[in-house]
């Protein structure tokens, strides 16, 4: 398989979990197998696995912590991993709630292999992409967490498109002031044009549009 | 032979010896043996005594059944109408004769009445104002009969004649005078067979196999021996050259009720037979219906070694590809299914257990191995139920006596009745407790408790009643046949208000089995 990351698989059943591991370690996936939702949840507290990308292969139906309790458990912890759930016996409202908690996929612990692999596949696929997306994001909040104060109020009026004129006015400094501000900003940031600037701070939300009106 | 060998009777017995001897000069040979007359009656009596004491048990069994004291009381009076036959067969002079004639009064009384009592209370279709009059009318000549000398209907027997009767001398009655109200012994005859034929008719009139039955044994075993015994008597009174003789027609009541009596015990044998099939097939319903409830829980239950099964052969065909497969992976998986399978087998062998109609076997059984079985057959249903089992178990607890496919009903079924009690509450407080422990005199009792809301005060003895049921789709069988079981099993189940003040506890006992401990 060509997608990377972990395949965390949760089911309360020691044999079907071992055989699934198997299955999976058989075709080249990353898995580790965890007994409840708790010692998962536990597990990715940890540091080390903030670093991985992965996605999780449930049991819906567990003592303890149940499929969809543990997806909640995961959001509510801010780990947005992607779930695939299996179940013994599929029940629709069940389903419907997995799948609106933004589960990959629903199904049945005896289907098809590729129907498993390919699912797992998307999950690992959305996982690293999740990934991708939160670690270039706490970097760019990192890269603007350098800013001065006086520099951001600078930012905003920069990317809201005003002169460096306008901007002395506004902020009730020099012209030339401004200009060192904004050459610090640029080399805080690592950009090299204002369009640049533009997308970047709107990529982490910083200064909302105000609301426009229509003439 | 009780009555028929009383000291009258035997008094006048060598008495008719010494007189038929000078009567026919054949009185030696009688003389010596017990005359057949005596022999005859006396075996009469003894049969209508033995059936009487067979109608008392029969009624002393059943004692709403009045019909079968009537039974007993016509049988009783039959053998003293016997006895007081022979006495008047035997009798030697006019008054002897017309002593033994007072007396038959009372038993034919106590016959009559108890033949016509029986007729109403075993068919319901006599006319009552007419068994009533009947009644007065044979009360006031038992009466009259006791104020008067010698009987109610003779005024004065003149004299008396003897003739051959069994091979024998019997003395009968040559001539008479009838008293004029002699038309009330008539008139009560012609409405008791008015009575019975009446009964009789709207009996079999009213229909159906079993009255028509009853009908005929009546009108066989009760009617024509009346018919027969009131025509006879009344031409021996009205002077006919016939000893008086009553009992002999009554041979033919007996006879019919022995016949139905005997009928009655095959019956209840077959009844009961009936019972322990219909018994064993009610449980298994039970059982079936407890299964279904499972199903969807039971597939869980079965997908999941199966799941196994096919993850494991899909790793298995992964390695096979590989140029250099690692064969000991592939023998750990090949171990890992079939033990899988064993797995998946063991759950359809347990549902087979349930669903096999079969009878009670008992054996001793470890009941700890029993609630392990149960809970692993409930245990999905359990978890998608989000109930909580729990199994506290004495140690060293004795093994009891039982079948273990019954027993695991019993708790298959107050399992998932728990289970059901708690559908409304919140998931935390969902938790079914079953423990075992010892009891007092080499019983072990069982408890299986929920923590539901229960059921109110009044109602904790209605749980078995059949078809009882708080759950909507419940058939209110589940407990009546789990009870049914238990007491088969020679034990007790009940319910209580379990000591958390929330919730049932039902528990129920089981003999220790003779040996060891499990």
């Amino acid at each position: 398989m060509s997608a990377a990351g972990v395949v965390y698989v949760v089911d309360d059943d020691p044999s079907f979990r071992k055989a699934v591991t198997r299955l999976l370690t058989a075709v080249g996936l990353s898995v580790q197998s965890y007994s409840s939702g708790a010692e998962l949840l536990t597990h990715l507290s940890g540091s080390a696995a903030a670093e991985e990308s992965g996605c999780v292969l449930a049991d819906l139906c567990m003592p303890g912590l149940d499929g969809l309790q543990l997806q909640e458990a995961c959001t509510e912890a801010g780990v947005g991993l992607p779930f695939v759930f299996l179940t013994g016996h599929g029940d629709v409202p069940s389903a419907v709630s997995a799948m609106r908690h933004g589960a990959i996929d629903f199904l049945d612990k005896c289907a098809p292999q590729h129907a498993l692999l390919a699912s797992l596949e998307q999950a690992l696929e959305r996982g690293a992409n999740t990934r991708a997306v939160r670690v270039r994001r706490e970097q760019l909040e990192q890269r603007f967490a350098a800013l001065t104060p006086r520099e951001r109020e600078v930012l905003e009026q920069v990317v809201r498109g005003r002169m460096n004129k306008q901007i002395a006015a506004a902020l009730g400094i020099h012209e030339r002031t401004v200009k060192l501000h904004r050459n610090a900003i640029t080399t805080k940031l690592g950009v090299r044009s204002v369009a640049e600037l533009t997308t970047l701070t709107r990529e982490i939300g910083l200064f909302p549009e105000p609301q426009q009106s229509c003439p | 032979m009780g009555v028929g060998a009383g000291p009258p009777l035997r008094e006048v017995s060598a008495f008719v010896c010494v007189r038929t001897k000078s009567l026919t000069g054949e009185g030696q040979l009688q003389g010596r043996t017990m005359s057949l007359v005596t022999t005859l009656w006396s075996m009469q009596a003894a049969a209508a005594l033995t059936l009487a004491v067979l109608y008392a048990v029969v009624w002393s069994i059943d004692r709403r059944n009045l019909a079968n004291l009537m039974l007993c009381v016509v049988a009783v009076a039959m053998a003293i109408a016997a006895r007081d036959e022979v006495g008047m067969m035997h009798a030697a002079t006019t008054a002897q004769y017309g002593e033994w004639a007072r007396l038959i009064y009372v038993p034919i009384f106590f016959a009559l009445i108890g033949l016509l009592l029986f007729v109403q209370l075993f068919l319901g279709t006599g006319r009552l104002w007419l068994l009533w009059t009947i009644v007065g009318a044979r009360l006031v000549m038992l009466v009259g009969n006791f104020l008067t000398y010698p009987t109610f209907s003779w005024q004065e027997i003149l004299t008396l004649r003897h003739v051959s009767f069994l091979g024998e001398q019997v003395a009968l009655v040559g001539s008479t005078v009838l008293r004029s109200w002699h038309w009330l012994s008539l008139a009560s005859c012609a409405l008791i067979i008015v009575f019975v034929a009446d009964a009789v008719l709207r009996a079999s009139r009213r229909g159906g196999a079993e009255g028509r039955r009853k009908a005929l044994i009546v009108a066989v075993g009760v009617g024509l021996p009346l018919f027969i015994t009131i025509v006879y008597a009344e031409a021996v009174l009205l002077g006919a050259s016939l000893p008086l003789l009553v009992t002999p027609a009554f041979l033919i009541t007996f006879l019919v009720m022995a016949v139905e009596l005997s009928r009655g015990f095959l019956l209840t044998r077959q009844t009961r037979q009936e019972l322990e099939e219909l018994r064993s097939e009610l449980a298994r319903a039970g059982r079936v219906t407890a299964l279904g409830q499972l199903a969807s829980a039971l597939a869980h239950e079965l997908s999941q070694p199966l799941s196994a099964i096919l993850r494991n052969a899909e790793a298995a065909e992964i390695h096979l590809n590989n140029p250099e497969p690692d064969l000991n992976e592939l023998r750990e998986i090949v171990a890992d299914i079939r033990r899988d399978d064993q797995r998946a087998g063991d759950v359809i062998e347990q549902m087979r257990a349930l669903i096999k109609r079969r009878t009670l076997q008992m054996h001793p059984l470890a009941l700890s191995e029993v609630v392990e079985d149960v809970i692993s057959l409930v245990h999905s249903d359990a978890l998608a139920r989000r109930v909580a089992l729990d199994y506290v178990m004495t140690p060293g607890l004795p093994l009891v006596s039982g079948d273990r496919v019954h027993l695991s009903q019993v708790l298959l079924n107050l399992i998932i009745n728990g289970m059901d009690a708690m559908q409304t509450c919140p998931a935390s407080n969902k938790r079914v407790v079953i423990e075992a422990r010892p009891r007092e005199e080499g019983r072990v009792e069982v408890a299986v408790t929920d923590y539901g809301p229960g059921v109110p005060a009044g109602l904790i003895d209605r749980v078995f009643d059949p078809f009882f049921t708080t759950k909507s789709g419940g058939l209110g069988m589940g407990l009546p046949i789990s009870r049914t079981i238990i007491e088969a099993h020679g034990g007790r189940l009940w319910a209580e208000h379990a000591p958390a003040g929330r919730g049932l506890t039902f528990r129920f006992t089981l003999s220790q089995a003779q040996g060891a401990l499990s």
